[in-house]
């Protein structure tokens, strides 16, 4: 009852061999592995949070440095120097001179938010961050993107709700954006997550397109106001200073008017003056001389004369001067 | 050869024994990352408090095994809600939370995992959210307890109230977006950490809008709303247009009556300096003047139309008539 199990005849030293080679194959693979992984280098943007074991041992600088291979040591690269964006309402797409933005309805979830007096608004704004803290960055809070995402629409729509909505489309932009930062500045600081908020842009803020034409008719209606308005004034600025000049030529003339009269009143007074004392001289004589020159001047010029005898009963004519003459004139 | 039999079973009793240490090692060590905390389980059952320090730890070989949990702080994203307001607006609310695992010990007893955790998040956040937010009205929802709108605020921003009656606008907040989400939070988180190892450390209202057939409403309202702008601007426009052309001819007629005035005062005043002048020298020999008068106006008075009948007595014709023979 007796068997004898057969073992199949193997050469031993084929197998001392074969795990030789296997050997040698092993310590060339850890050894290459080991030197890979002994190595790491950090780029100039970015610092290298180094665990051991798991436990953060050191974070490192820019360069060139050493661990522990074989899963000793770890090194996890965090981009502290680069500035990170999130976009909210539209995405860019290319990013170049000139980049090229896409919005999906999706996005337009992201944007869409009520303002204080109730009107919905289509806000899109960037967030812009740096990872101040690269160990509190990777190990205090999980979902970093979603966590900086869902407070920045959470404070977004908290201020934009808080003010009147034609505020937020004009004037309120900058105060919104700085609230915003503000704000968030102190949510990310109370969950420790070592992330500082650099910027906050504002980027189109537009009423929704189902009401944008109304929007679009308020400011027809306001640049018509503005333009009627112009035009009343730029035809007040054309007649009311021709009519000043008018006026002043009114006054100017008056004041000629004046010196006028008055340079006359006066010559005539002191011809009158000269005249009288000459003729308190001898006034006979002067008197008959005035006389007799007025009449040499008058009477070429006259008519028809015609002189009375005063002794005779009727006007008979003495002399009838230049009757022809008188005809031709008269006609 | 016998002593080559001895040496390859030296070999394989080492190798043996260097297999199973580190068989028996690798069940007995493990590492704890920064990010975690872990349980030791044996036979299922948690022994000890959590492993939160990071680093290596020990523990029984393969009876023991080891549960990890996130330490860091985790999302919870709610799906959007539909709720009325207590002024009965259906409006879409999505909210989100930040939670952790503060005693994973309880964590692991009441929700098991992440995921359990999650939906009795969903079941507790939403019920709370649902109560707080039917309760209130969409202006204490949206609004904050610092909003302070005046009628200027009002005027100067082109806001037109509904109907007319601005105090929709105006009046104050009672509530206000942060005290309710704080209320909605102090609400959630009760009594949390005890009953499933959980802080709920944060609630906020993501979003918040009007469901798609009330937003429809919504943007008639505020077509007309700017309809009623616009119209206010352009009477406004031609008023003002108005009231600076009636400006205009109000000035005109000023300055130029007012010229007319001071035209009239200055030829008064000269035609009153001639007298006088005149009267100063005249009044020294009257007669001579009206004879000097007279003589001048002799040939202004008389002309080709006169006909003049003359005594030959007068002055000059006498010297005529006395020298006839």
């Amino acid at each position: 009852m007796n068997e004898q199990i057969e073992f199949p005849q193997i050469d031993p030293n084929a197998i001392k061999r074969g795990l030789k080679y296997a050997f040698f194959f092993i310590v060339v693979l850890i050894a290459l592995g080991g030197v890979q992984s002994t190595f790491f280098s950090v780029g100039p943007e970015e610092k290298a949070v180094v665990q051991r074991f798991g436990k953060v041992i050191a974070v490192k600088e820019p360069g060139l440095h050493f661990k522990f291979p074989l899963g000793i040591d770890t090194a996890t690269m965090v981009p502290t120097e680069r500035v990170l964006k999130e976009e909210f309402g539209f995405r860019t797409t290319v990013a170049a001179q000139r980049s090229k933005f896409i919005k999906t309805p999706d996005m337009l979830n992201e944007s869409l938010m009520l303002s204080g007096d109730l009107n919905v608004i289509d806000v899109e704004w960037v967030v812009q961050f740096k990872v101040n803290d690269p160990v509190k960055y990777l190990f205090q809070v999980r979902d970093t993107r979603d966590t900086i995402r869902d407070i920045s629409e959470s404070v977004m729509r908290r201020i934009v709700g808080n003010r009147l909505g034609s505020e937020v489309l004009t004037v309120g932009r900058v105060a919104i954006a700085d609230s915003t930062l503000q704000e968030m500045r102190q949510i990310l600081t109370s969950y420790n997550m070592g992330i500082s908020i650099e910027r906050i842009e504002l980027q189109d803020v537009t009423p929704p397109e189902e009401v944008k034409s109304a929007f679009n008719e308020v400011n027809e209606a306001r640049q018509q106001r503005e333009r009627l308005v112009n035009e009343a004034e730029k035809n007040r600025n054309q007649i009311i200073p021709r009519a000043r000049g008018e006026a002043d030529q009114i006054v100017a003339e008056s004041e000629a008017y004046r010196a006028e009269r008055t340079n006359l009143a006066r010559g005539e007074a002191a011809r009158f003056t000269s005249l009288l004392s000459a003729y308190r001289e001898s006034p006979e004589v002067t008197r008959r001389r005035l006389y007799i020159e007025t009449m040499e001047e008058v009477l070429p010029d006259i008519g028809k004369i015609t002189i009375l005898e005063e002794s005779g009963t009727s006007p008979i004519p003495l002399l009838n001067l230049r009757t022809s003459e008188n005809k031709g004139g008269a006609q | 050869m016998k002593s080559a039999f001895v040496k390859s079973a030296a070999a394989s009793v080492l190798l043996l024994v260097l297999v199973v240490g580190g068989v028996v090692l690798s069940s007995s060590v493990f590492f704890v990352d920064e990010a975690e905390q872990a349980l030791v389980l044996q036979f299922g059952k948690p022994v000890g408090e959590a492993i939160t320090t990071p680093g290596i730890h020990f523990k029984t070989p393969f009876i023991q095994e080891v549960r990890r949990y996130d330490k860091r702080l985790i999302a919870w994203d709610g799906a959007p809600n539909q709720i009325p307001t207590r002024g009965r607006e259906f409006i879409s609310i999505d909210t989100m939370a930040r939670w952790k695992i503060v005693d994973a010990l309880q964590f692991v007893k009441s929700v098991r995992d992440e995921s359990g955790a999650q939906t009795r998040l969903d079941d507790i956040i939403d019920s709370v959210v649902r109560d707080k937010i039917s309760s209130t009205e969409l202006t204490e929802i949206v609004r904050s307890k610092d909003w302070e709108v005046t009628e200027e605020d009002l005027k100067r921003a082109n806001v037109m109230a509904p109907e007319n009656d601005s105090s929709a606008l105006t009046s104050e907040i009672k509530v206000g977006r942060n005290t309710l989400t704080k209320a909605i939070l102090n609400e959630a988180s009760k009594d949390m950490p005890e009953l499933y190892g959980i802080e709920l450390v944060d609630v906020r209202i993501k979003r918040l809008n009007y469901i798609p057939s009330v937003r429809e409403q919504v943007f008639q309202r505020m077509i007309s709303e700017r309809q009623r702008v616009a119209a206010q601007f352009r009477s406004e426009g031609q008023g003002e247009a108005s009231s600076i052309m009636g400006d205009t001819s109000r000035q005109l007629s000023e300055i130029r009556s007012e010229a007319k005035r001071k035209a009239e005062v200055i030829r008064g005043e000269a035609d009153a300096e001639a007298t006088r002048i005149y009267n100063e020298a005249y009044s020294e020999d009257p007669e001579f003047y009206a004879l000097l008068r007279t003589l001048e106006s002799y040939p202004i008075t008389l002309g080709k139309q006169t006909e003049l009948l003359i005594s030959s007595e007068s002055e000059y014709f006498k010297v005529l008539r006395n020298l006839t023979p």
